[in-house]
């Protein structure tokens, strides 16, 4: 039955959506964590990074894949350096930390939104890729993108390296106890300042490297941002401010929501009920629908 | 005569696994001073904020004056008559003394600026009443939290810490003051670490441990009951055993 | 401070800001330079101050539940946008005058903002800014998918005599616009200023902002009083919003519901000052003349975006308290240093 096929269709290509989406979120919850900071410009490393796929990839011979590694260290380093002033802005006598946090953020995000905007204007680019440009049978459902699968596959392959670092490496277990307590963490010699670089040089790592994919899958426009950045916090909030192993779980069902919506409702509806979902959610179990987050 | 202005039944708060108040029966006499003490972690902050609607207790219940106040809202029970201090004296920022005084709910029938004036002038700090709250000695801070608290003309003032972190001199006069408002007839109820401060000023003390109401008593008595010793030496802060 | 002789700038600055009978003279002269000032403009310049008195008295607004009361509004944005569209389908749909528009987009937006207002303001922090960005962002894609927006068409203000409802008013021009920003500019700070610096009310919003447990210890019913706070702030966007909207005559949901109306009422009152009457008028003023300047002398309306972005940054990290605070004394150049000393130390990452 066609139907079904369609239906079918649709949720295995909500559940290779959702793989990517999820090693945006992971990252962006780990900050969380760790920094107690909403990062408005989540988005805009997902933009940079589809971006930097754009414009590399002509540089070396128009494979987008091969920009993946360069944007993941780029991105990291990156990150590594604009830590240490939003954890300057978020702590010491100044008044209304949180306030001065979320307002850093924002300022960053605008920052990076209208340079590129400045720079490249407002047209939407391709990420070209020759070795992702066929198909792929899977096992009678259907015919996907390559490009499509891969992302899942280095999604998925991501979302356990970096599962691995922070469970089972001496730089991830400082993390945590960071996330858990930072002045206990402290006491316990842990460089604050070092592992929450590396955090968020991780997650701008992590999401712009996620952004290159989504670059692959779509395309790259200075405007995209604001759509991931919605989808970052629709994640978390789903899961539990600060709950990473409900960001899977709300990875996947975003992934799906997108998916079948897109096809069932039509377009236009999407970011209504999306943003609509993530202020409902928000008043009714501001703890996540999932786990315990940790409410302010 | 002694009639009780403020009773806890039964008064139980949990925090997932943790029971930080269990089932603290406890009642404080109108016109008298007592002491809440216990290790840290006690619960002691815990029943103060259970006490006055910060934290909604998951049992008991909280009686003030005849009326029952049990899960009210924190404001309701401010306007009620139980005033409360906070451990850190912070002022209101961008205000000046008096603007921090003035800040306070007081009954529509009060004359807030006449009020604000006598106590001010009754703490001895109506010399900086215009200056910014923010540039004040960290005694003065503790003086101020006080006289916000006055404002509502309560009949009991819970006091977490009053003199803690305050030099000497001031600390008597902040007891002095507390002494003469408990003269006029305010009922107090006061955590306090520091037993020489504790034994000028209290009437009885009732000792928390772990969460529990162990002993009430005069303070000769608490200081020397074996219950009280073990639930201080129990604990790793050595250094606070009363006497 | 010296003796009267050496007074710096600074220091009768100081003085002149704590004076209370020298407010009401600044607010009075600056009410009549502002109302002789357009028969001194071009129509050009005319304009400029126009969209500087709005931005003005929309940073004050956001500045009231932002600033004042601490809660970071996101989506503040949302009311200007929603006050425009009520303006416009009453006028066009009911064909009332303007006037009437802008009243019942004010009631709207009240009880918009008091239904919206009861369960939002009980987040706080990151969940507050969280959740009302989320909400002017589906406000946005609602006003997109209306009909009676005019969806992604937009919708037109009818123009001519006798649409305004204001009697003597022929065909509303410059002038008018100009007048009826600066009433409501002068409004917004006359009223900011009795609300948060003269009364009881005032010090009650601040104890809120800067400890609410204490607050609701000493009596204070934070909810209400957050939740007037909010309301009124939000009326006061929405009215600016309509004014706007029967100004420029056309609106569309990407441009009145633009996230980036948000940004800029935030980032004026935060160069200004949060949480003081002179900072937005100082960083609306500002940001807005770095906005037209831009676009006139370099050519390019969009580098304004990155500049705003840097400002916020730089505002943030080094002068947290605005313009106003350095007037203040409170942003040295020691203060600036010993910024920068901690900053650096937290780059020892190795």
């Amino acid at each position: 039955m066609v139907s079904t096929e369609l239906l079918s269709q649709s949720i295995i290509n909500g559940l290779l959506l959702g793989g990517i989406y999820v090693t945006v979120g992971v990252g962006f919850a780990l900050v969380f964590g760790v920094l107690e900071i909403i990062d408005f410009a989540v988005g805009e490393y997902v933009m940079l990074g589809a971006f930097t796929g754009a414009i590399v990839a002509p540089m070396v011979g128009g494979e987008g894949l091969l920009v993946v590694p360069l944007a993941f260290v780029a991105f990291f380093l990156v990150g590594v350096v604009i830590q240490p002033f939003i954890h300057h802005v978020t702590t010491g006598d100044r008044p209304m930390p949180l306030l001065m946090g979320l307002v850093f953020t924002f300022g960053l995000a605008t920052f990076m939104r209208g340079s590129i905007l400045t720079i490249f204007g407002p047209n939407t680019r391709n990420v070209p890729t020759n070795a992702l440009s066929g198909g792929i049978e899977i096992g009678g459902l259907g015919t996907f993108p390559e490009v499509r699968v891969v992302t899942a596959v280095v999604g998925v392959l991501s979302l356990v390296a970096f599962m691995y670092y922070l469970y089972r490496t001496t730089g991830g277990t400082a993390i945590r106890a960071i996330a858990e307590d930072r002045d206990i963490a402290r006491l316990m010699g842990v460089n604050i300042n070092r592992y929450q670089s590396i955090a968020y040089g991780v997650y701008a790592g992590l999401t712009a490297t996620g952004g290159v994919f989504i670059g692959l899958i779509y395309s790259a426009g200075p405007g995209m941002g604001l759509q991931y950045t919605a989808f970052a916090f629709f994640m978390i909030v789903l899961a539990g401010l600060g709950y990473l192993p409900g960001i899977i779980i709300s990875g996947i069902v975003l992934g799906l929501a997108q998916s079948l919506t897109a096809v069932y409702l039509g377009g236009e509806l999407v970011f209504f009920v999306l943003f609509g979902m993530i202020y409902v959610l928000l008043l009714v179990r501001p703890e996540g629908l999932l786990g315990k987050g940790e409410v302010a | 005569m002694s009639e009780t202005l403020l009773q806890t039944d039964g008064l139980t708060k949990r925090f997932g696994a943790l029971t930080a108040n269990d089932e603290i029966t406890l009642g404080v006499d109108r016109g008298e001073i007592r002491g809440l003490i216990g290790p840290n972690g006690s619960g002691k902050t815990t029943f103060f904020n259970s006490l006055t609607g910060f934290y909604t207790p998951d049992e008991g219940t909280v009686t003030f004056d005849g009326t029952d106040i049990t899960g009210w809202e924190s404001h309701r029970i401010a306007r009620e008559g139980v005033g409360r201090t906070f451990q850190i004296a912070a002022p209101f920022g961008n205000m000046t003394v008096r603007q921090n005084m003035l800040a306070v709910q007081t009954p529509k029938s009060v004359d807030e600026h006449e009020r604000a004036q006598e106590i001010l002038e009754f703490l001895d700090i109506d010399h900086i009443a215009d200056d910014d709250a923010s540039g004040m000695s960290g005694g003065q801070k503790k003086l101020l939290g006080l006289g916000r608290v006055l404002m509502l003309d309560p009949e009991c003032i819970l006091l977490d810490e009053p003199t803690a972190g305050v030099n000497p001199a001031l600390a008597d006069r902040i007891l002095e003051h507390l002494r003469e408002l408990n003269d006029r007839g305010t009922t107090f109820m006061i955590i306090e670490h520091d037993m020489d401060v504790l034994k000028q000023i209290v009437d009885t003390v009732s000792v928390l441990d772990q969460g529990r109401h162990i002993v009430q008593g005069t303070f000769e008595e608490v200081s020397t009951d074996d219950r009280v010793r073990e639930a201080y030496l129990g604990s790793a802060d050595d250094d606070e055993v009363p006497v | 401070m010296g003796t009267e002789n050496d007074l710096t700038v600074r220091d009768r600055f100081q003085a002149l800001l704590g004076r209370d009978d020298a407010h009401l003279w600044l607010f009075g002269i600056g009410a009549v330079v502002l109302a002789v000032l357009p028969f001194a403009l071009s129509t050009f310049w005319t304009r400029i101050a126009l969209g500087a008195l709005m931005w003005i008295g929309l940073a004050q607004s956001w500045n009231m539940i932002g600033g004042y009361a601490g809660y970071l509004d996101f989506g503040h944005g949302a009311y200007f946008g929603v006050g425009a569209f009520v303006t416009g389908i009453v006028m066009v749909e009911l064909e009332l005058p303007f006037v009437a528009g802008l009243l019942i987009a004010g009631v709207f937006c009240a009880v918009l903002a008091y239904v919206v207002g009861v369960p939002t303001l009980r987040l706080s922090g990151a969940y507050f800014a969280i959740a009302t960005w989320a909400f002017a962002e589906a406000i946005k894609e609602l006003a997109l998918i209306l009909e009676i927006t005019g969806g992604t068409y937009g919708m037109t203000f009818p123009t001519g005599p006798g649409t305004s409802g204001i009697p003597l008013v022929g065909w509303p021009d410059e002038m008018f616009f100009y007048y009826l920003m600066m009433v409501l500019t002068l409004g917004t700070i006359a009223l900011a200023y009795f609300l948060f610096e003269h009364s009881e009310f005032g010090f009650r919003v601040k104890a809120i902002r800067d400890h609410e447990d204490a607050a609701q210890s000493l009596g204070i019913d934070a909810t209400k009083i957050k939740r007037r706070v909010y309301v009124i702030s939000c009326v006061i966007a929405a009215l600016f919003g309509g004014a706007n909207a029967y100004y420029i005559t056309f609106i569309h949901p990407n441009d009145v519901l633009a996230p980036i109306i948000t940004d800029q009422m935030i980032i004026m009152a935060l160069l200004g000052g949060l949480g003081t009457i002179g900072g937005p008028i100082i960083g609306g003023v500002l940001i807005f003349l770095l906005n037209r300047l831009s676009s006139l002398f370099l050519g390019n309306t969009t580098i304004y975006l990155p500049l705003i972005g840097l400002l916020i940054m730089v505002t943030v990290l080094f002068a947290p308290s605005g313009v106003i605070g350095i007037l203040r004394g409170e942003v040295g150049r020691e203060d600036v240093k010993q910024n920068l000393r901690e900053l650096a130390e937290k780059f020892d990452i190795l």
